[in-house]
């Protein structure tokens, strides 16, 4: 890597965590005047950036407003790369859809699971809140999802989760859609009690655990093509 | 159990032991209570088998009324709670609501507004006219006028929440960075209407105010936009209620153990929390605070009645003042898991 696009990826990140909406905009914009590579520039600067600030996250430095700002400096300077990355289908990104619980309507923390997962290079179709589990199994299968990943807040739609996980089982989809869950109420064991593949404690150990679920998807896959 | 066996050799009346908890007196046993709105205990088994029945109770005062006294005395809680839901303030602001069904709890559909700077000045005096405030001030005025001795608490929802069923809530969160005096100036509108409800309730029979303000938790805030932006407005309402001599709970959602330190700045005579928190710790953290809470939901819902008496024990034991679910109960929680935990404060005297 040239020293010029370290500093400038270096500017992405620093941007990103530092909240700097246009500053990541401007140089993002940068990089496409000079030809530099995008996809390295969302790897190794907006999405850098963004690993950092969900960091200082997890450090309790940054709390949910800074974590939706440093996402929107990222979203900013993503939106101009995008168009100008080079399509690379030996790595097919994975696909995950993410949405709120059938009786809650609180998504702030699905809200930032979407953006960690986007910011690992997933495709996330966001169902949004107050969603039926049906309509999880549904669009997974439309889209043909690696991953089903479900919130709540609240105590009372738990079960929910546990309904979502049965008609995946039901359909005979169980073994190729891993299904994750999370938010304030649910614990490890929770997850465990309905079936779930995983469970994490906030969003940035949803993107790891979505990395890994997608890691074995695609071990498991391997292993059956090579069997 | 028979309750009036229970109550008969008690010098306190469920209102007495209450007001006294918090005001820091002497009191035989902790009282067990419900604070309604998010918390409220109306659940299926209840609603579904007394006239005064949901959804129809969220818009009808007598059948509010009626619900908060059948819920009272089926569960055995402590006091009498209304609204049964925490939209009423969104929803006389502008936020489209969905008064929900018999299992499942109003809530709000969409936010109007996209930006704190959308949100219109707020008429006040017509605002508190309109919508179900008045249907809340005038079921609290029967339950005053059914003269039973039970402490009537009318549940508010607090500013940040508010603010947020208004406001989109991740525009609102990141515009209180971004828009500082954009989102003050909301939260002192949203605080003085709601400082004005409280002082109509409390004037309509109302003898405690609770203010359940979920989104202002440590957890999303952080401790310095707690303190900047929920604090102040919290306790702007728990001053309106001060000034007509009510007392205030202000429950607070998740582990906020990073902003505890700043509770006591709300002013507010008891402090309820989530289940996660250890009310035994919080006690020495902050020595004199009156605690409520802290019975896990969950374990209500999906616990043995056996399990929830021996957790009700534990919470005595560890001093918790006032016994409480710790969170919004599930509407499908069953009555013996509940009578579990009311009958087990309710049997206790000072020192068994």
């Amino acid at each position: 890597m040239s020293e010029e696009n370290k500093v400038l990826f270096r500017g992405l990140s620093d941007a990103v965590v530092n909240l700097e909406e246009e500053k990541a905009a401007e140089l993002a914009r940068e990089v496409v005047e000079k030809n530099i590579d995008a996809y390295e520039a969302v790897d190794k600067g907006l999405a850098h950036g963004m690993d950092r600030a969900g960091r200082l996250f997890e450090e309790d430095e940054y709390f949910v407003p800074e974590l939706l700002i440093a996402a929107d400096a990222m979203y900013a300077g993503l939106d101009i790369l995008r168009p100008h990355i080079k399509v690379d289908s030996s790595s097919e990104p994975g696909k995950i859809v993410v949405g709120v619980v059938e009786g809650d309507t609180h998504d702030i923390g699905k809200n930032l699971v979407k953006i960690i997962l986007e910011a690992k290079g997933f495709t996330v179709f966001d169902l949004g809140r107050d969603v039926p589990p049906e309509t999880f199994v549904q669009k997974a299968q439309e889209v043909g999802a690696d991953i089903i990943g479900l919130s709540t807040l609240m105590t009372t739609t738990m079960p929910g989760m546990a309904k979502v996980v049965e008609i995946l089982r039901a359909s005979g989809l169980r073994e190729r859609i891993k299904v994750m869950v999370g938010g304030a109420p649910i614990s490890a064991a929770f997850a465990r009690k309905i079936g779930a593949d995983g469970y994490s404690a906030n969003a940035i150990e949803a993107g790891e655990l979505a990395s890994r679920l997608l890691a074995e998807i695609r071990a498991a896959g391997a292993q059956a093509a090579a069997g | 159990m028979n309750t009036d066996s229970l109550d008969g050799a008690t010098p306190f009346t469920p209102k007495e032991r209450l007001l006294r908890v918090l005001r820091r007196e002497e009191t035989d046993r902790p009282p067990v209570a419900c604070m309604g709105g998010m918390m409220n205990a109306a659940i299926v088994e209840i609603a579904g088998n007394c006239p005064a029945t949901l959804p129809g109770a969220h818009w009808d005062a007598d059948q509010m009324a009626e619900l908060a006294l059948a819920v009272a005395k089926q569960t055995g809680f402590e006091n009498l709670a209304v609204p049964f839901c925490m939209t009423v303030e969104a929803e006389t602001l502008g936020s489209s609501v969905d008064l929900g069904t018999l299992a499942c709890e109003p809530k709000i559909v969409s936010e109007p507004y996209q930006s704190i700077a959308e949100v219109p000045d707020l008429d006040r005096e017509s605002l508190l006219g309109a919508g179900r405030i008045p249907v809340v001030l005038k079921a609290v005025e029967r339950l005053a006028a059914a003269g039973t001795d039970m402490p009537i608490i009318v549940s508010l929802t607090g500013p940040i929440s508010t603010a947020a069923s208004l406001v989109n809530p991740p525009a609102f969160f990141k515009e209180l960075r971004k828009k500082r005096e954009d989102a003050h100036r909301l939260l002192s509108r949203i605080s003085l209407f709601l400082g004005e409800y409280a002082r109509r309730a409390v004037r309509a029979g109302a003898d405690v105010i609770a203010i359940g303000d979920p989104s202002a938790t440590g957890d999303i805030l952080g401790p310095a936009l707690f303190e900047e932006f929920a604090v102040p407005y919290v306790r702007e309402v728990v001053r309106a209620a001060h000034a007509q001599n009510a007392p205030a709970i202000v429950h607070i959602c998740g582990d906020t153990d990073s902003c505890r330190a700043l509770w006591p700045l709300m002013e507010s005579e008891a402090v309820s929390v989530d289940a996660m928190i250890n009310l035994a710790k919080l006690k020495s953290f902050l020595p004199g605070i009156v605690t409520m809470g802290n019975l896990s939901t969950y374990m209500l819902e999906f616990g043995t009645a056996d399990r929830v008496a021996r957790r009700t024990e534990k919470l005595i034991r560890d001093g918790v003042d006032i016994i409480a679910p710790a969170c919004g109960l599930s509407t499908s929680t069953k009555l013996p898991v509940i009578r579990a935990m009311t009958d087990t404060v309710r049997s206790r005297r000072r020192g068994t």
